[in-house]
């Protein structure tokens, strides 16, 4: 690991000099000399001196210099892509390939207009479910039936993956080791809301591999994505850079490198070979297969170390996260508030006190204006987790604390008894024609 | 020596206009070899597509496209100099065409079809010489013939590795038109694997190995460009845009460049081989492809039996499932218990019974199979001899 950490610095230390070298402006024979010398400090540069003085001779300054830089820079990706490669070896004996036998494919139900419409599927309205806190798993993407890739966690068996390889609830999955030992596989627990699962195999002494400390994620740095979903024993490779951290709501950080179902589950590494997360589809809104119609669009996610940890203790003591609900409807084309039209009994939010006309002012303290920016503060928020709400009834504010609930633990919307605040135009809340949109 | 200079300097110029940097001599290199493809338009073929010259005189490897069934192809250098371009041979199997180039007035004069027989074997090439790459090594060519390699590499092209650059050099959306440089997509060479994939509803007809790449490259028109490594050495072609089965996503891939370099020698035995000038020409792989078929399907023994008899129970999709196992059978003799779940064959993973049925109907008459099944918690390897009936 020193070695190639070493080796990733000297890469770079070459190109430091080798920039400060071209631009010096000085008379060709102090320049030679400089080449002399600088030829026994590698044969990297040696080279490119040796290219600069024969491709050179006769020509003025300027392009001489501007060769040469452009020969450092020819060098520089030639080092680089060993470099991706190593990374590739170095990580491989982590990689366990994931198949998965049976189970149907997610039902199609969109649950947000504002999603971008997948490859291929007819935009044609699609008629909302009954319940209106239906868990959807969204999109119409058709999960394949090939291979999917996750790494192990612990070498006492524990593999961690990306949710999105179990939407269809197989009824079997076993897991393959780089050692070519395939074994079933227990899924422990899932993850839906942060796109992680956790599986168990019985195997001990597995290698495990090393993360990079949160704090040196960092915009700009090479990134380099491993999967197994092509098929075959060889990871594929993908390689970009980190663009952008503190993403969904500070759970992922971004990255260009293309990041799609051949590679979810796997790990995103650094040029040292150490993982800075790991690959999961992600979209700013709810739904387990949400991000997906993102892949290989240079806008991917990946979870870093300090979240997959805080995680991945409780998916390994089998603990599953589900979306969490505050169960109420809402206009989701008010722009301007958030009013409360209808609420689920029992649910979060009744427990809680609120009541069909009261506003959500603040969701953690946050302002929160309309549906979007309430979605955008609660869809990372999973069912059992308590949050802060602050609500706004005839123009009094009053914060409740309440512990975000399953779907399939809301009660029915029962039928409005008090008339609403005069204020607030009423809208029904069962018309099909407008149908209420239901909050997270 | 002045010309010399002149090409150097125009070199430099261009690489200057193009891009500066790491990858100016594999995009520079390039683009001085693929042509721009202009034909047929039908349906979802645009009618525009990409080439790669593959000999001085003027031949050119693309994708098997409806875009090659027009009446005359267009084919545009990188020098702006259009000729047409008449088919030479098709394979159905590799999904690739071998085109020549021809003076566009010439096509004009004679009203050739593009499957004209006329062309290879009228003599001296009538046009070029060209900028090409050696298709059997990708050694990008002088129009003299002789290798251009880079200063800093030996005498032989390095070998492509997962994690080298490579750059993919294509037309995609007809952005370029005449002597301007094609489009170029840069990324890694991701991983090496067979291809399982469709086009729309209908499965693809490769089944070979490709090259996964993370350069976008599934972009209309971007289909036959060419796929270099850093130095400038072809190491594949863009593939036809198509759905990874295994992914169900749209993914980036090259034919690799030993594929090409099959075909083209295909090409040439058949040519060499064949007794009539008229078939010397034109090398329809598509013929050959059905005669393999129907001596496929000929050996093929469709009461192949192993000894297994699956589950029959269930609804639409039944799970592999073994009920009984034949006493003495190959199956019996592999180990293969009562109760004990398919996962797969040969490789290829079973969802149901009714793959598992599809795939032994595949199985050549004397393969063995090797079966992975699960029993309770454990996961087996079984191998069997099949017998015939």
């Amino acid at each position: 690991m020193e070695t190639q950490g070493a080796r990733a610095i000297a890469v770079q230390g070459r190109i430091v000099w080798c920039n400060l070298f071209s631009e010096t402006r000085v008379c060709c024979w102090y320049r030679l000399c400089l080449l002399t010398m600088a030829s026994v400090l590698g044969p990297l540069v040696d080279r490119a001196c040796a290219l600069s003085i024969d491709r050179n001779a006769g020509e003025n300054a300027q392009s001489e210099s501007e060769s040469t830089r452009e020969e450092q820079d020819f060098q520089h990706f030639v080092a680089i892509q060993g470099l991706f490669r190593e990374v590739a070896d170095r990580v491989k004996p982590f990689l366990v390939r994931i198949e998965t036998v049976g189970g149907a494919q997610p039902v199609e139900i969109r649950d947000d207009p504002r999603g971008p419409s997948p490859e291929g599927e007819i935009p044609s309205p699609v008629p909302r479910p009954q319940n209106p806190f239906r868990d959807s798993p969204g999109g119409g993407f058709q999960i394949a039936d090939g291979p999917t890739t996750g790494m192990i966690y612990s070498s006492d068996g524990y593999i961690l993956t990306s949710s999105f390889n179990f939407v269809r609830e197989p009824a079997l999955v076993s897991v393959t080791l780089t050692d070519g030992r395939r074994l079933a596989a227990d899924v422990v627990a899932r993850d839906q809301v942060r796109k992680l699962a956790m599986l168990k195999i019985d195997a001990e002494n597995l290698p495990v591999p090393e993360w990079a400390p949160v704090d040196e994620v960092r915009v700009g740095k090479w990134a380099v994505a491993l999967g197994l979903g092509f098929g075959g024993t060889e990871p594929s490779i993908s390689v970009g850079v980190v663009s952008a951290l503190n993403r969904m709501t500070g759970n992922a950080f971004q990255s260009d490198v293309k990041i799609s179902p051949a590679n979810y589950g796997g790990p995103v590494c650094d040029l040292t070979g150490r993982v800075m997360g790991i690959a999961v589809p992600m979209a700013q809104r709810p739904g387990e297969l949400a991000g997906i119609e993102m892949y290989d669009s240079g806008v991917g996610f990946a979870l870093p170390r300090e979240r997959v940890d805080q995680i991945a203790s409780a998916l390994r003591a089998g603990r599953s996260f589900y979306r969490g609900w505050l169960g109420m409807t809402v206009d989701p084309q008010n722009q301007d508030a958030i009013v409360i039209l209808n609420v689920a009994d029992p649910s979060p939010l009744r427990t809680a006190g609120a009541k069909p006309g009261d506003k959500i002012v603040q969701v953690e303290g946050k302002d929160v204006r309309h549906f979007g920016e309430l979605v955008q503060a609660t869809y990372m928020i999973p069912a059992g987790d308590e949050i802060y709400v602050t609500l706004e009834r005839k123009g009094i504010q009053f914060g409740v604390k309440l512990t975000l609930a399953r779907n399939i633990d809301l009660g029915p919307l029962p039928e409005i008894e008090e008339p609403l605040d005069p204020s607030v135009p009423a809208i029904p809340p069962t018309d099909e024609s407008v149908p209420p949109e239901e909050e997270p | 020596m002045k010309v010399v200079t002149q090409a150097v300097s125009c070199l430099l110029a261009l690489s200057a206009t193009l891009c500066a940097g790491g990858f100016d001599r594999a995009i520079v290199t390039a683009n001085a070899r693929v042509v721009k493809l202009y034909g047929l338009a039908a349906g979802a073929q645009l009618g525009y597509g990409t080439g790669i010259v593959v000999s001085p005189d003027g031949r050119v490897l693309t994708v098997l496209s409806l875009l090659i069934d027009a009446r005359r192809v267009r084919a545009v250098t990188s020098e702006g100099t259009r000729f047409a371009a008449q088919v030479l041979a098709r394979d159905a199997e590799r999904q690739l065409a071998l085109l020549q180039l021809v003076p566009w007035e010439d096509a004009e004069r004679g009203g050739v079809d593009s499957d004209s027989s006329s062309v290879a074997d009228s003599g001296a090439p009538r046009v070029g010489p060209f900028p090409s790459f050696d298709p059997i090594l990708g050694t990008p060519l002088k129009p003299s013939g002789d290798p251009e390699f880079p200063r800093n590499i030996a005498k032989e092209p390095p070998r492509l590795q997962p994690g080298d650059w490579i750059v993919a050099a294509g037309n995609a959306f007809k952005v370029a038109e005449g002597s301007e440089p094609v489009s170029f997509v840069r990324g890694v060479f991701s991983t090496r694997t067979r291809l399982d994939a469709r086009r729309r509803v209908r499965d693809f007809p490769y089944r070979g190995e490709v090259l996964v790449v993370d350069a976008v490259t599934s972009n209309p028109g971007a289909p036959g460009g060419a796929v270099v490594n850093l130095h400038g050495f072809l190491v594949g072609m863009v593939g036809r845009d198509v759905v990874s089965n295994l992914t169900n996503t749209h993914f980036n891939y090259a034919i690799p460049g030993d594929v090409l370099a099959a075909f083209l020698r295909d090409t040439e035995t058949k040519k060499n081989a064949a007794p009539t000038p008229t078939d010397s020409s034109v090398v329809n792989s598509l013929d050959r492809r059905s005669a393999a078929e129907a001596s496929a399907e000929e050996t093929m023994n469709p009461s192949r039996d192993v000894g297994i008899r699956l589950a029959r129970a269930g609804y639409q999709k039944v799970l592999p499932f073994v009920e009984r196992v034949k006493l003495g059978s190959p199956a019996a003799q592999a180990g293969l218990q009562k109760d004990d779940l398919i996962l797969s064959l040969n490789g290829k993973n079973i969802g149901d019974v009714a793959d598992f049925h599809e795939q032994m109907k595949m199985l050549g008459p004397d393969e063995p199979v090797d079966l992975v099944v699960r029993r309770d918690r454990r996961i087996l390897s079984l191998r069997m001899e099949p017998t015939r009936n």
